[in-house]
């Protein structure tokens, strides 16, 4: 696996994507960042800061869906490479068009469950034990994230069928 | 029955270019709707999805990835190989040693073997052809250095593999510290063997004087700090592989501030960097669950274990099998679609013929290792011949032979010695 794709040594380039994501999801990382490096010093030097699980659980819920848009805005998703590049040209579009309606129709039906277990928890007041930081809004982000995705991988294979 | 057609759809998916993640994720719902119906399959997949994204120790997979990004802004590659060049440059193929070592030091902080192989090949490989190495030897030793990546910890694979399999993280990046280290010594020796066999294809470069070596290993004592204080953070139970992670990807942002190459250009491409491939991963392991819960349902890892009882009294038997498969399959799936697809099906065999889970991750991951570059798919091989484009690729093949030769004989002893991998982690414990 190659979690880190880039080249580092190559010059610095601008990666698109949109600013909003970027400063949700740097936000994210940032504070999970320096809570755990926080609460470990204060653990070591005997004050503990309680609750910094719970802050890190919080911080990464937004850290992960800006991810997963932003990695699905420039396209850079995990794909075997094996057959598709050796594909004729309309054979391969065809599927790469398949795959992003098979991505928009996993998305869609995740979005539809989140929905649904959102609803089902709406009156239960979900909240962390120790800082009691409410998961509502977090169940709803992760929702707009699975449909925001279902919406990019439909209108990305749409606009290829036209194209 | 159910679990075969599973199977079968998901390599079918993955052939036609479905995203990863996405293609398992699919497999998964579908499945589960057909055993368990609709509504259940659809709260089950979306309960999976809430609970990866909230998940605690899923935080320790952007912190490494920030923390590999600061390392490269603060020159972490560069360092490495000149620390290693400047001790065993001047010796006959003491270039091929040296990016070996290099891709070992930037192995544990990038975490990832293509990043490896890409930057020490771009660092490393100029230099060889300069000096006159044989671009085989050359493309070889970047090529198969860099598989390092993976399995050197902090290993962005292990982590995969620590999540999807259920096993302590911390574990398994002790677990590794000596495999990767002999894995680095199996490549040195060929290296050595190879120079021995054939003198003139790494011709001996002049030698530094003692006051510029010295000078290149200082400037790699921060760097090296940095990651010895992570890694033993971890083994020695200072803090989680979380905390780990944070206190690393703190520490690199310090050190990009002291190496004064920390801007607002180079902080925000790191951040760009570590969002996309969080995405990416992320993406992957929901997918990988919620195909590991479908699979469950299907019951076929009790029924190959039922099968695999034959082997009771041989579980070697059984892990050479289990080898041929993964070698099989890794010549066809790339690393990570290997480790996601096998892992829900092999680790219950695995650990019904009484071996250690924490064994079989390091295990897994080196079978996977050598499917980076072994063809068809290789992916270092088509790293390599990017990077020097006129190299033909069956050079580059033709390279990295001897040290797959390594591989297979590294392989065999972890197999034959699991105390390889079990040794520290028993002794720290």
């Amino acid at each position: 696996m190659d979690p880190v794709a880039d080249s580092p040594e190559e010059p610095v380039k601008e990666i698109a994507m949109p600013r909003s994501l970027f400063y949700l999801g740097s936000a994210g990382l940032l504070t999970v960042m320096i809570v755990e490096a926080i609460a470990v010093a204060g653990r070591h030097l005997r004050y503990p800061l309680l609750g910094a699980l719970e802050i890190v659980q919080a911080a990464i819920v937004p850290t992960a869906c800006a991810a997963m848009v932003i990695t699905t805005l420039c396209q850079a998703h995990a794909i075997v490479h094996l057959l598709l590049d050796r594909l004729p040209q309309p054979l391969r579009g065809w599927t790469r068009r398949a795959g992003w309606f098979a991505a928009g129709v996993l998305f869609a039906a995740l979005c539809t469950g989140e929905v649904w277990l959102t609803g089902d928890f709406w009156n239960s007041f979900e909240e962390t034990d120790v800082l009691h930081i409410p998961l509502q809004p977090l169940r709803i982000l992760v929702t707009v994230t699975a449909g925001l995705l279902a919406a990019i991988f439909f209108h990305r294979a749409a606009r290829a069928e036209r194209a | 029955m159910s679990g075969a057609l599973g199977i079968s759809a998901l390599l079918l998916l993955l052939a036609i270019g479905v995203p990863i993640g996405v293609a398992m994720g699919l497999v998964g719902l579908v499945g589960m709707t057909l055993l368990i119906g609709f509504e259940p399959a659809l709260i089950k997949s979306s309960v999976v999805l809430f609970e990866a994204v909230s998940r605690y120790e899923l935080g320790v997979l952007p912190l490494f990835l920030l923390m590999a990004h600061l390392c490269f802004a603060a020159g972490a590659s560069r360092d490495f190989f000149a620390a290693a060049a400047g001790l065993v440059g001047h010796r006959r193929g003491g270039l091929a040693l040296a990016t070996i070592a290099g891709c070992a030091g930037f192995g544990a902080v990038s975490g990832s073997s293509l990043a490896t192989a890409a930057t020490m090949g771009l660092i490393g490989l100029p230099e060889m052809r300069k000096r006159g190495y044989s671009t085989a030897l050359a493309t070889g030793s970047v090529a198969a250095g860099g598989t390092l990546g993976s399995l050197t910890p902090p290993s962005g694979a292990l982590i995969v593999f620590g999540i999807i399999a259920e096993q302590s993280i911390g574990k398994l990046f002790t677990a590794a510290i000596i495999p990767a280290l002999t894995q680095t010594l199996f490549y040195m020796a060929t290296v050595i063997v190879v120079c021995r066999w054939r003198p003139g294809i790494a011709p001996a470069s002049p030698r530094l004087p003692w006051k510029e070596r010295i000078a290149s290993l200082v400037r790699v004592l921060d760097l090296a700090a940095v990651v010895g204080l992570v890694l033993c953070g971890i083994a020695l139970g200072w803090f989680t592989p979380t905390e780990a992670a944070s206190v690393g990807a703190t520490l690199s942002l310090a050190l990009c501030a002291w190496r004064r190459r920390l801007n607002r250009k180079s902080l925000r491409h790191a951040l760009a960097s570590t969002l996309r491939t969080t995405g990416m991963l992320y993406v992957v392991i929901v997918g990988a669950l919620i195909f590991a819960v479908f699979m469950s349902f299907t019951g076929l890892a009790q029924q190959i274990a039922s099968f695999m009882q034959a082997f009771q009294g041989q579980p070697i038997v059984a892990i050479i099998a289990i080898a041929v498969l993964l070698l099989l399959l890794g010549s066809v799936l790339d690393g990570l679609a290997l480790m996601l697809l096998t892992t829900p099906i092999l680790l219950p065999i695995v650990t019904g013929l009484g071996l250690s889970p924490i064994w079989f991750g390091i295990f897994l991951v080196r079978t996977m290792e050598i499917g980076f570059v072994h063809p068809p798919i290789g992916i270092n091989l088509y790293v390599i011949q990017g990077i020097a484009p006129d190299i033909p690729l069956a050079r580059v093949f033709k390279g990295v032979l001897p040290f797959l030769a390594a591989d297979f004989l590294h392989l065999a002893l972890l197999i034959f010695v699991p105390a390889l991998a079990l040794w520290l982690p028993h002794w720290l414990s």
